[in-house]
């Protein structure tokens, strides 16, 4: 086996990662599986595209092919798939969550809604750019080092090292903050949670923009490997949603190590026969869910409501 | 003699079930009143209607001088924390915990003003200092605890905000008359000087002597004040 997988195995995990704790936090905190985060990581990427064209010749003629110009792109790139990532989340909250969050059957009623949107700005996408592929400009530059023996390409190096930044600053900001105590408490009991002073309609505004930034993260560094298209919304979207149901609805920890798991096993059976790479992923998430059906990071097992 | 609450011709109910009929009720600030009467006859429903937790409700409630009440057909719990905030703190029936979160993050969840979040560490100490058991259990899931702990916790996450009214919900539900005298004897040597405080309870004889006043509710109406009398 390559030593060369373990940092392709952490660039899958990170994004995975990212992924997995945005939808773990929306269901955690306001009750709803966000289908359309695909949506958002695409439209996400998108926006990440078309700025970074519109921004690239400015930069250039301004400070030439320094650093400085290169700074410059990467934080216009990622500024741009967050803001993108952001105002899709406000458009789930005002089409997904404000009409029917206290309705009956509200879970199922916004799946299905998200669910639509998903696939309204997939075809909306489709429709204004066309089905070609878009390559964004690289931000962390071409090339290779080796850690212990271990070559790791810039981009590789660069998307490990931006998530470990954020998930770390997420895990403080959850574990410290009124939000954090907030995000954790609201799902559990709604009616302990009001008498707590905690508004569902005002909380959930700052969350779904949050987790929409964050799976523009996830798109502006998943480009920086792969290509941006219409539907590169969807795998990372199947993967978030069983890495978040495998380490635990509504934990944050238990997603971040379900997402080293199943990127380090897909790395692994990539290594050896790519073809059985998905199948492989869904028998060990299945697996795990027989042993701990409340995830990895089962909090309420041992506990009575 | 400043009015904290004044409730004026206040029905309240669930889908087509009239709960409350008109009720008026207005109290004094620093006054504490105990809540009598039987299963099902509104005590509840009562401290709900405040928080605008029923699912229909109608007629004024002042609170402070703010109207909080007003018609209101649906929206259950809408506006509960928007109300909460104002300076009313509640220990609901059958406490609302959290099962996920320990005992500490509870108190934390009940510091919900700038103020009383900033101070919650010494808050947090004073409570321990009531509630004793609880120091031990600090970091323990609330959902294992056992029913009187859990109680403890409730009535901890509503002394974290010093509010101008208190409502506690039937403190002794369920639980055995030793666990429950000495959690009442906690709230009783509480020291609220500019705050008021509302207990529904079945047990007259538990309230006796310790409250203001003591109000019988009866089928939806308060039946004016019942005597105090002692418990054998």
């Amino acid at each position: 086996m390559d030593i060369s997988i373990i940092a392709y195995a952490l660039n899958l995990a990170s994004i995975y990662a990212l992924m997995a704790i945005s939808i773990s936090m929306i269901w955690s905190s306001i009750g709803m599986i966000n289908m359309s985060h695909g949506a958002t990581f695409a439209v996400s990427g998108y926006s990440a595209w078309y700025f970074s064209v519109i921004f690239k010749p400015i930069i250039f003629s301004f400070f030439g092919k320094t650093l400085l110009a290169q700074i410059l792109m990467g934080s216009v790139l990622i500024g741009s798939a967050m803001l993108a990532g952001a105002l899709c989340g406000l458009v789930i909250y005002f089409l997904a969550f404000l009409p029917i969050h206290d309705k009956p059957n509200y879970p199922v009623r916004s799946l299905i809604i998200t669910l639509g949107i998903n696939i309204a700005s997939i075809q909306l996408l489709l429709y204004f750019f066309g089905a070609r592929n878009k390559g964004l400009p690289k931000i962390f530059g071409f090339g290779r080092f080796e850690i212990f023996n271990i070559p790791i390409r810039y981009d590789q190096a660069g998307t490990i090292i931006s998530t470990s930044i954020i998930l770390l600053i997420m895990l403080i900001w959850l574990r410290h903050s009124r939000m954090g105590i907030e995000i954790r408490a609201m799902m559990q009991n709604p009616e302990g949670a009001a008498y707590s002073g905690i508004s569902r309609r005002i909380t959930a505004i700052p969350v779904l923009m949050i987790t929409g930034s964050l799976a523009g993260i996830s798109a502006a560094l998943l480009s920086q490997t792969i290509f941006v298209s219409p539907t590169s919304g969807s795998i990372p979207l199947i993967k978030g949603l069983t890495i978040a149901l495998l380490g635990g609805l509504g934990n944050v920890p238990g997603a971040m190590i379900g997402a080293i798991l199943v990127g380090f096993l897909e790395a692994i059976v990539g290594s050896i026969q790519q073809r059985y790479v998905m199948f492989a992923t869904f028998i060990f998430i299945i697996t795990i869910l027989i042993i701990r059906p409340r995830g990895i990071g089962g909090l309420l097992d041992n506990t009575r409501e | 003699m400043d009015k904290i609450l004044e409730i004026h011709k206040l029905s309240a109910g669930y889908g087509p079930l009239r709960v409350l009929h008109e009720i008026d009720l207005s109290l004094n600030k620093g006054e504490r009143i105990g809540l009598v009467g039987l299963n099902g006859h509104g005590k509840t429903t009562l401290i709900r209607a405040i928080t605008h937790m029923t699912e229909w409700q109608q007629g004024s409630i002042k609170f402070d001088g703010i109207e909080i009440g007003g018609n209101r057909s649906f929206g259950a719990g809408r506006r509960t924390a928007s109300i909460v905030r104002k300076g009313i703190s509640v220990a609901p029936q059958g406490d609302a915990i959290f099962p996920g979160l320990t005992v500490r993050q509870h108190l934390h969840c009940g510091a919900f003003s700038k103020t009383a979040w900033n101070e919650k560490e010494n808050r947090i100490n004073k409570i321990f200092e009531i509630f004793t058991p609880l120091k031990k259990l600090e970091h323990v899931l609330v959902g294992k605890l056992s029913g009187g702990e859990r109680r403890m916790v409730s009535i901890g996450r509503m002394l974290m905000e010093e509010a101008k009214l208190y409502l506690i919900d039937e403190p002794t539900l369920g639980l055995a008359p030793k666990i429950y005298s000495s959690l009442l004897n906690a709230i009783w040597s509480l020291n609220l000087k500019n705050s008021s405080m509302i207990i529904a309870e079945q047990n007259v004889g538990l309230l006796s002597k310790n409250v203001d006043r003591l109000i019988g509710i009866y089928a939806g109406k308060l039946r004016g004040e019942v005597g105090h009398v002692e418990l054998k």
